[in-house]
């Protein structure tokens, strides 16, 4: 039998599937489908409505934006060319860009060293109590819905400016938010090597340390670097409260209106958290890939 | 002797083992068929503990071991190793630390934590893998193996846990013919040559027929069958399954894809 009735067959069987099912077409079985074009319209005009309240909240007018294009205009126009203006102001920036790094970095480390046991107390897999798995994750969910700026804000008065204010500052939001991630990576995590562990008469400790260590591991490294890479932008941000870092600078070149400057310190910030980025997309697929 | 009286399991409103009483000399090889749901793996997970029986009572040469805690629940599950359907080994550690997990609870915590195994535990390991031809797997890290290769190492992992009984839960269901074989061979010679009992889950009755000294065939939750191999009937089997006759055979149809005739028309 030839290739081309074997196709033409094919099709025969085909349309006479479609015919069959057209022959007892069935009208009468209802559906329901989640969506209907009636609620999907409904929704984009409550977005709609929302936002231009918002806007006559605000009392935003079309002038007034206008305006301010034309302003910051002129301003792209100061910053041009972006410049430190002397060597010596220029390894004044690379100095506090440096201290940014540190605050961002030891401030992350701090974090997660005390996230660690934190994350593991708010697994529901590993602290079957409910209530002190509640406790814990409402005051992680509370302490993490403070903003990093404003711990900055909290610690300056207690620890005086500078850097350590900085870094307690990133340090105190962060371990809730990776002791949350931390805990939720233990609750994903398979159970079927905690059940081999017990059931070769391991202790829950043992079931832990074997069954979930190895697992979760990488994720917390993964996660980690990745906080280390965003603190480096928050850290910029709290410097310009005063805790300590290339922050500082940027806020009082801004202040003095030396938009050369201020632009040059943005760069480097953004040159910095670039190359940040690359090395902790390197690591993580390292680790990742094989730990 | 393995005595399990009238022991129950409750899941909410369902009895997922209904009072099953069972007497198991030492090493014999018993197989538990019956379909999916039947009750197979909760009545194993009972043994173990893994699964709290809701009533009843299992003992081992008289010594009730239903209620056991602590270490001693631990010593106990230790004699008793599982073998589990999807090998339940540590995935991302390398096949010879999964086969040491077997000597956990030979070990203080403060050795086998920071995973400082005894020279005399590594070469036990290696040993078993060796009986099991997979030595040369032993730094591989056993997520990395195949399915046949994964089970070998959790046969290991459950020999070095020196038992008296080895509880097996579908051990072949996930594996092909060959590996399957490989895998009931190798429960075989463990109970043949060193007289382990070995009570093992299975859905195929070849495998059952073939390998098993007794089975015991189990149907929502209660055992409808307990004899040897050959007293097992086709009617039996009938009612263990539920199976052809009036569910597959005599079902309605209809006239449409699914008919027989179509089927054979479009081939």
């Amino acid at each position: 039998m030839s290739v081309q009735s074997n196709a033409a067959r094919a099709e025969a069987t085909g349309a006479a599937v479609v015919a069959m099912l057209r022959e007892n077409a069935r009208t009468d079985i209802p559906y329901y489908g989640w969506r209907s074009h009636g609620s999907g319209l409904l929704a984009i005009a409550a977005l709609v409505g929302i936002y231009i309240a918002g806007v006559a909240v605000l009392g935003i007018t079309p002038g007034r934006f206008f305006v301010g294009l034309f302003r910051l205009g002129d301003i792209i126009g100061l910053m041009w060319p972006p410049s430190p203006e002397t060597w010596g102001k220029f390894w004044i920036y690379m100095d506090a860009l440096g201290q940014t790094l540190a605050i961002a970095f030891l401030g992350t480390i701090v974090a997660a060293v005390f996230a660690a046991p934190l994350g593991f107390l708010a697994a529901r897999n590993i602290v079957a109590n409910r209530i002190v798995h509640f406790g814990a994750r409402r005051a992680l969910d509370t302490v993490r819905s403070v903003d990093t700026l404003i711990w900055a804000l909290i610690w300056i008065n207690v620890v005086g400016l500078g850097p350590f204010a900085g870094l307690l500052a990133i340090a105190t939001s962060d371990v809730c938010a990776l002791a949350k991630l931390f805990s939720e990576a233990i609750e994903t995590a398979d159970r079927r090597p905690v059940e081999g562990i017990m059931a070769s008469g391991g202790s829950r400790a043992a079931a832990v340390r074997f069954g979930i260590v190895p697992q979760v591991l990488p994720v917390f490294a993964s996660q980690i670097l990745y906080y280390i890479e965003s603190n480096t932008r928050s850290a910029t941000i709290i410097g310009i409260v005063g805790a300590g870092g290339i922050g500082v600078y940027l806020s009082e070149q801004i202040r003095v209106l030396e938009w050369s400057q201020a632009a040059f310190i943005i760069l480097m910030v953004l040159v910095t958290v670039a190359i940040i980025d690359a090395i902790s997309r390197v690591l993580r697929k390292a680790i990742i890939g094989r730990a | 002797m393995l005595t399990i009286e009238g022991v129950s399991k409750v899941f909410g409103a369902t009895r997922a083992v209904d009072n099953v009483s069972a007497a198991i000399p030492r090493g014999q090889f018993v197989g538990i068929i019956g379909r999916s749901g039947a009750g197979k793996s909760t009545l194993l997970r009972m043994i173990n503990r893994l699964v709290e029986p809701t009533e009843g009572r299992i003992s081992l040469d008289g010594r009730d071991v239903t209620r056991l805690d602590g270490r001693e629940l631990r010593e106990w599950r230790r004699s008793c190793a599982m073998i589990f359907q999807q090998f339940n080994l540590v995935g991302r550690l390398d096949v010879l630390n999964n086969v040491l997990m077997g000597r956990l609870a030979h070990t203080p915590a403060w050795r086998s934590f920071p995973r400082l195994w005894s020279h005399e535990d590594r070469a036990i390991a290696l040993s078993a893998l060796d009986q099991l031809d997979i030595a040369g797997l032993a730094a591989q890290r056993a997520e990395d193996l195949s399915g046949g290769q994964q089970q070998r190492v959790a046969i290991c992992r459950a020999l070095v846990q020196e038992p008296e009984i080895i509880l097996a839960d579908e051990p072949v269901a996930s594996l092909d013919p060959r590996n399957a074989k490989i895998v009931m061979d190798a429960l075989l010679r463990i109970n043949k040559h060193f007289g382990l009992t070995v009570l093992c889950n299975l859905h195929s009755l070849d495998l059952a027929r073939t390998y098993c000294d007794r089975l015991i065939g189990m149907a929502q939750g209660r055992v409808v069958f307990d004899d040897v191999p050959a007293a097992l009937t086709q009617e039996v089997a009938r009612q263990l399954y539920g199976m052809e006759a009036h569910e597959v055979l005599d079902a309605d149809l209809g006239p449409g894809l699914m008919a027989p005739e179509s089927a054979t028309a479009a081939a």
